[in-house]
């Protein structure tokens, strides 16, 4: 286990700086000059233009920036953004916001999802198990986008029983219309990954064994069922977690939630090398850390999978 | 399961807390207890130095003063200025008012502003918005081609007394009292407090108007102003602006709709539905924005001034306006917004005339046009369907092999714009930020005068005929009548539109007044019942 957890490590380290690394060339590899733009139609003087490009180091070869990068990295200094505030300050004010975003629509995953999944594999072909089957290929087929906005007309226009944007009225209120939109997509999933691995389960030789002994329904379901059956979807719910945390650059951007996908979003736009090389080194590491976790998981719930 | 219930329950408990956070950094903008108090939606500043912001005009213009201010009625108001006074529109002498201090009690005197405007203009600092002290002698010092200037103070720039100063410009200038008027930012006044440490004053801009910033800066959270108890000038109408930053203007649009925001501008995607959406709380205020289809006259098909002209005929204004942009904006009728004082209306007559026959036939006149068009325009903006417009007209009425092509975002469009490498009509507009023919021709027709390659026609003559019109204009704008007919006479671009800036409210406001700057008099709000 050590070992394994040891290798994965050396892994991470490896992906760190190659991915920082091609992002950083990338960002710099966009067409379009970012000082050049910074005015958008009200173009900055000459002088100044010069003047930022020699204060942001744009001037210089990419190698020399991307070392300059790492080199700030190892002080704790993620660099600043072309209006000269420090890309550290600027994520750690904006983690919250996704944090909190990503757990709520989390844990609506995994309840709802969980719970329905169980409900129609247990009674696979009964009404409940229909309706969530036409519910969720309705949920998956509608863009996020087209969902966020009539979520937000209807609920948050017209009915008034949300805000329509911001986190000013903070959470639950604020985040539980935008996290049900966001939920609606992985709880799909959830919901069918759940479903058939009960009825999987439910047909296994360990299962028929146990009803052969006469233990009650309600232990062989809570116990034994249960816990076969929840390591694909505790995989999948692992993985959706880490997607999460990258933040919803459309639901974020519908509802005006400052998060790190807004962030990202708008540091594209205006090449911003530091910040995104910083959100997506991060949102790299979220994903890596997530796939670890996933495999200790899996070999805990699952004494088959073994990590020698 | 049992494992099970235990994540599910530690998650909930982990939401839970994070929940409680995000509460106790948020709060309630909306003020119930009888305080006059307005939201107002905006992107979200980043600087608020006036010297350096780009998208805090609103801000800016609640938080300082102007030393001039110009109404709706086209009078010149003296704010901050007792008077602006030259001989010789070279050297312009500028006479304070006694009494007005900033929001830090200290006075406001002819050293702050001298300073300010050293601070802007020094070239290390790289102020955002320096271009607007360009015209006064010394700036060049500051900003040498190589190194670091020597110097930090501008030549041009006198104190006389504590309350007069003297500016010398490096021409003659009669439009001066209009560069300090109130959208040109980087000429309001900071404190003494200001230059010891810059970051630390964009943290928490100290101005001198009638409302003061209550705490910190922080990005992406509300920023509110309250009413500057000792301000020297007129009283606002409300006690408190609340400036609350959104990712996402349509969304703000809708937050105005339910109720939640008061003041929001309207994208372009809203404006053909504002005016049912809205009824009498949709604004539309006349600016000095102007836009032109530019043309590439390095390439030799564009050549004939009448496939100019063909092309600009061949542009049905009045359709597009309305359906487009919900008939908000004006057809362009001459090459100046008619906002700005002496703007010779109708100068472009036929040629800004929608008449596809006559089009044709001067393209034909002309010899027609070989190979293809393509228009481009930067993506992203919600441009997409102006310049599809503008391509299905040409190739109706023209016949010409017209596409519209976006680029992937402004830098990209901009580098390829500046570096000519757009081989057919492409996006060009100017805003102006104060009214006056000067603001719109100069960035348009004269190299370095800020919209770099907008269409771009650099002629001599042009350029001397702005100048002299800048040293002999009386304050009426007559005087740039002879540029305009200069520029007809070679037509370098269609003028397309007047533009105006577009608002909605909520139904707490009765009515939103603007300035001709286009943007909404945070002062002068009427808030409803009052």
């Amino acid at each position: 286990m050590i070992r394994f957890v040891g290798r994965r490590v050396v892994e991470l380290a490896i992906v760190f700086v190659g991915v920082t690394f091609i992002i950083y060339v990338m960002v710099f590899t966009l067409p379009g000059d970012p000082i050049a733009a910074l005015g958008g139609d009200r173009p900055l003087p000459e002088a100044v233009q010069a003047q930022l490009r020699a204060q942001y180091h744009l001037d210089e070869p990419v190698w020399l920036q991307y070392l300059r990068y790492v080199g700030g990295l190892f002080t704790g200094d993620l660099g600043t953004g072309f209006d000269g505030r420090p890309v550290g300050d600027r994520m750690a004010a904006r983690w919250p916001v996704t944090i909190t975003l990503a757990l709520t629509a989390w844990a609506i995953e995994v309840v709802v999802g969980v719970v329905l999944g169980l409900i129609s594999g247990l009674r696979s072909g009964g009404l409940v198990d229909r309706t969530v089957l036409v519910g969720t290929v309705l949920a998956t087929s509608i863009p996020v986008f087209v969902l966020g906005v009539t979520a937000q007309l209807v609920f948050g226009l017209q009915l008034g029983w949300f805000p329509i944007a911001g986190t000013s009225e903070g959470w639950p209120t604020a985040y539980l219309l935008p996290a049900i939109v966001i939920a609606l997509f992985g709880l799909a999933s959830v919901t069918r990954l759940m479903r058939g691995s009960v009825v999987d389960t439910l047909r296994s030789d360990f299962v028929r064994t146990l009803t052969a002994k006469g233990m009650p329904r309600r232990n062989i379901v809570g116990v034994h069922v249960m816990r076969n059956s929840v390591a694909p979807v505790l995989t999948f719910l692992a993985i959706d977690l880490g997607y999460l945390l990258g933040g919803t650059v459309v639901i974020e951007a519908i509802f005006n939630l400052p998060g790190i996908g807004a962030l990202l979003f708008d540091a594209i736009k205006t090449h911003e090398g530091p910040t995104v090389v910083g959100v997506a080194t991060a949102l790299i590491l979220i994903f890596l850390a997530t796939s670890v976790v996933v495999d200790l998981i899996n070999s805990v719930l699952d004494p088959r999978i073994r990590h020698e | 399961m049992r494992r099970n219930q235990r994540t599910a329950a530690a998650s909930i408990l982990l939401v839970t807390a994070l929940g409680l956070t995000a509460c106790a950094t948020g709060g309630s903008d909306t003020a119930d207890d009888g305080t006059r108090a307005i939201t107002f939606g905006v992107t979200d500043p980043g600087t608020l130095t006036p010297g350096r912001q780009l998208v805090a005009y609103d801000f800016n213009m609640a938080v300082w003063s102007p030393l001039s201010f110009l109404e709706s009625d086209g009078t010149l108001n003296y704010v901050q200025a007792e008077s602006i006074e030259s001989d010789d529109n070279i050297t312009w002498t500028i006479t304070l008012k006694d009494g007005w201090t900033f929001h830090d009690g200290t006075p406001v005197t002819a050293q702050s502003y001298v300073d300010s405007w050293n601070t802007v203009a020094y070239g290390p600092n790289a102020f955002e918005n320096s271009g607007q002290v360009a015209n006064i002698v010394g700036y060049t010092d500051l900003n040498p081609a190589e190194g670091e200037p020597s110097i930090t103070e501008m030549s041009g720039l006198t104190v006389v007394d504590d309350l007069t100063f003297t500016v010398e410009l490096i021409g003659p200038d009669s439009q001066f009292p209009l560069q300090v008027s109130q959208a040109q930012t980087a000429m309001y006044p900071m404190p003494e407090s200001a230059f010891d440490d810059l970051d630390a004053y964009n943290t928490h801009p100290i101005g001198n108007g009638p409302f003061e910033l209550e705490g910190d800066y922080v990005e992406n959270e509300t920023l509110v102003v309250t009413a500057y108890d000792d301000f020297a000038g007129d009283a606002p109408t409300t006690d408190q602006i609340s400036f609350v930053p959104y990712t996402d203007d349509t969304t703000a649009y809708t937050d105005v709709q339910a109720g939640n925001l008061d003041v929001a501008s309207v994208p372009a995607s809203r404006l053909p539905q504002a005016g049912d959406d809205f009824g009498d709380n949709f604004y539309s205020f006349e600016a000095p924005g102007i836009s032109y289809l530019g043309l590439p006259l390095w390439d030799e098909r564009y050549q004939d001034v009448r496939v100019r002209q063909a092309i600009s005929m061949a542009i049905d204004r009045e359709t597009i306006n309305d359906v487009i942009y919900g008939g908000a904006y004006t057809p362009a009728t001459a090459f100046t917004p008619a906002i700005e004082p002496g703007t010779p209306e109708d100068i472009c007559g036929e040629f800004c005339e929608y008449d596809p026959d006559a089009a044709k036939d001067l393209l034909d006149e002309a010899g027609g046009f070989e190979g293809s068009m393509e228009i481009s325009f930067p993506g992203g903006g919600g441009l997409d369907d102006f310049y599809n417009a503008i391509a299905n007209n040409l190739r109706q009425n023209l016949g010409v092999d017209a596409t519209a092509v976006p680029s992937a975002d402004w830098a990209e469009f901009s580098d390829n714009r500046t570096a000519g490498n757009i081989d057919g009509p492409f996006f060009s507009r100017w805003g102006a930020l104060y009214p006056s023919q000067q603001a719109t021709l100069r960035p348009f027709f004269v190299e370095n005068g800020g919209c770099a390659n907008c269409i771009p026609w650099y002629d001599a003559d042009v350029k001397a005929a702005i100048d002299a019109a800048d040293a002999a204009d009386t304050g009426d704008g007559s005087a740039y009548a002879d540029v305009q007919e200069l520029i007809l006479e070679e037509f370098p671009a269609p003028p397309l539109f007047f533009e105006t800036y577009s608002y909605v409210t909520s139904d707490r406001i009765s009515d939103l007044v603007t300035s001709p700057v286009g943007n909404p008099r945070l002062t002068n709000v009427v808030l409803a019942g009052e």
